[in-house]
């Protein structure tokens, strides 16, 4: 069994006294090498606050958090940034691309991160455009792109980098129905070709619908994990 | 490439702000260079002026005449030592003179004078004596008629003697052997104004002076004038060391260290002016701060989305820098465009003078600048300086935000 995610005793909570509120509540799950997983949940079941923490963006008060069999619930600076650069990959509802460069540009600035050498930064970017069905499109910056076309940047661009897993918040909830489920028909063909380890929130039923595990929250805990 | 290529396009969102920001370094660059350029014009005139005026850009001497002058502390090594001025190829001209204090009569009159002998031909390729000659002719070496050696006389003197061209004049002093000197010399020239430096001082060719003071061939000084007056400091140490291998008494000194008082008071008066010119650039820069800080503050939500990605802290900051170098290269480069035609008027035309200035008999009408390297890389330097400094605080507060924070940020 190779486990990329595993979490254990992950408890989290914001604001303090009467103000607080229980995110993440003792919450322990594995994801295996491959899995294509959806976590669901009602609004404020601790959906997002669970994908940050697995994904460094966010420290857990206790409990460990080990990728690839690191633990980076305690990891913080350099370390971390590097961890994530280097192992994790995002998307974002929002897209979140720098608008300022164009969609290979997108792609390849983590790989110039990850300091890569530009012959090699290039080839790859044509690679991810391909997979993810935007040849051509490369040139154009994210406001000449569709919301499903800058998603599939987005997507293409945590790819570039070669992580373990891809964490995605809400990936469709700014796209149509129809073009939320091709995107995830890219990321399906992805998972399947690519063997790359998804996990992404969601609370649009024709999303569940093409997970192949369910990890339902509420209130900050687990309280279902369905394999299909 | 492409952090430049982000960087670049980040400072062209608001083009327009960018724009203003731009000009505003633009500004604070283009006045810098100015008076920077003014200010090494007229600091060279002045110093021009002083050094041609008397003084030489490097003078060689005996052992201290320069602080205790002697008539007796006199260089003996004559043909050895021009033989090493001639040979440095620094050297452009150089001027013997020996000096002595005389009292000068003419009829009932008498006056205290600085005696001067000089090389006719040298004195005039050295300094500005020729220019400053009023009335009468500049002397040669040659007797009149009745055997008597010309002499040129400071404008005090010819006016407390009551004397001009073709009078005579006699001189009275102490020889270097102890003797009394005393000869009748027949007045050829006045020589500058009331307000230079020779007003009081008798020139005489360099032949007579010496042996109305008993020096034989010896004399008290070399004024020189060195191929690059800016460096004559370094070129003083390179004459110092040519000299003294012909006798290691001699010193060979800039004007600077001469004219010490001088020095220091155009010294301190380009201080305070250079402190002006910082002070003018940093209230440039409260502003690009106030710029670079509100565009970071917008990328609130977009430095966080880089941090996720796997941007290191440092990286932020970098960026910031970049845009923030970017921005000052091309204002600098903006700036440089608007000064050619600035600095061509100021080289070649510069500003008339409402009064003109009189030194030692010679008058300057205009103010000047100069286009030297230094003019427009050290306001160059300062910009990016300062370009570099204002990038700290908004780079440190770009990089600080966190990707959680930043991506809860609607």
């Amino acid at each position: 069994m190779d486990n990329v995610i595993e979490t254990r005793g992950v408890y989290r909570h914001f604001g303090e006294e009467q103000a607080r509120v229980v995110a993440l509540d003792e919450v322990s799950i594995t994801i295996e090498r491959g899995e294509f997983t959806a976590i669901i949940g009602p609004s404020g079941s601790g959906k997002t606050t669970l994908l940050h923490i697995i994904g460094g963006l966010d420290n857990p008060d206790r409990g460990d958090v080990l990728l690839s069999g690191t633990n980076i619930a305690d990891m913080s600076g350099n370390a971390l940034s590097d961890f994530r650069r280097d192992h994790i990959g995002f998307i974002f509802q929002a897209y979140n691309l720098i608008p300022v460069l164009s969609a290979e540009e997108n792609i390849e600035y983590i790989m110039l991160l990850q300091g890569r050498p530009a012959v090699e930064r290039r080839e790859r970017v044509q690679q991810m455009l391909s997979m993810v069905g935007l040849e051509g499109l490369g040139s154009r910056r994210p406001g000449e792109l569709s919301g499903g076309q800058q998603q599939r940047v987005a997507v293409a661009r945590a790819m570039a980098s070669g992580p373990d897993i891809i964490l995605a918040d809400e990936p469709t909830a700014n796209l149509d129905s129809r073009t939320g489920i091709a995107l995830l028909d890219v990321m399906r063909a992805l998972n399947e070709e690519q063997n790359m380890t998804f996990v992404f929130s969601t609370h649009d039923q024709k999303i569940m619908d093409r997970a192949r595990r369910l990890i339902v929250l509420e209130d900050g805990r687990v309280v279902d994990d369905q394999r299909r | 490439m492409l952090s430049v290529t982000l960087a670049y396009r980040n400072i062209l969102r608001h083009r327009r702000r960018t724009f203003l920001t731009a000009l505003s370094m633009t500004g604070g660059f283009v006045l810098c260079t100015f008076s920077f350029s003014m200010l090494e014009g007229s600091w060279g005139g002045a110093v021009d002026i002083f050094t041609l005026d008397h003084t030489g850009h490097v003078q060689v001497h005996f052992g201290d005449y320069h602080r205790r002058p002697k008539v007796h502390k006199a260089i003996d090594d004559i043909e050895a030592v021009e033989d090493a001025l001639k040979a440095h190829r620094k050297v452009e001209a150089f001027a013997p003179r020996v000096f002595a204090p005389a009292l000068a009569y003419a009829g009932e009159k008498t006056a205290p004078v600085s005696v001067i002998g000089i090389n006719a031909e040298r004195e005039a390729s050295t300094s500005r004596i020729l220019q400053k000659v009023q009335e009468g002719e500049y002397f040669d070496a040659s007797p009149d008629l009745d055997g008597y050696f010309g002499a040129m006389v400071g404008v005090s003197v010819a006016r407390s003697l009551n004397i001009g061209v073709g009078d005579e004049i006699v001189l009275i002093s102490q020889g270097a052997d102890g003797s009394i000197a005393n000869d009748i010399f027949v007045v050829r020239a006045t020589i500058g104004s009331r307000t230079s430096h020779d007003r009081y001082a008798v020139y005489l060719p360099l032949s007579v002076a010496q042996s109305f003071l008993t020096m034989g061939t010896r004399v008290h000084e070399y004024a020189l004038i060195v191929s690059s007056p800016r460096n004559n400091e370094a070129i003083a140490r390179e004459i110092n060391a040519a000299v003294q291998a012909v006798n290691p008494e001699l010193t060979a000194l800039p004007w600077q260290v001469l004219e010490e008082t001088f020095y220091t008071t155009m010294k301190a008066d380009k201080q305070s002016n250079h402190f002006m010119m910082v002070i003018i650039v940093f209230l440039v820069f409260i502003g690009v701060l106030n710029t670079v800080l509100m565009s970071i503050l917008e990328r609130t939500r977009e430095f966080g989305v880089i941090r996720a990605l796997g941007s290191r802290p440092i990286q932020i900051i970098k960026l910031v820098f970049l845009e923030t170098m970017i921005m000052a290269t091309l204002s600098i480069a903006a700036g440089l465009v608007l000064l050619v035609p600035i600095l061509y008027w100021l080289v070649g035309y510069g500003f008339a003078l409402p009064e003109t200035i009189e030194v030692g008999g010679v008058e300057f009408g205009q103010m000047k600048g100069i286009v030297i390297p230094s003019v427009i890389i050290a306001p160059a330097l300062l910009i990016y300086g300062f370009a570099a400094l204002v990038s700290i605080p908004p780079g440190i507060r770009a990089a600080s935000i966190t990707p959680r924070s930043a991506l809860s940020s609607h």
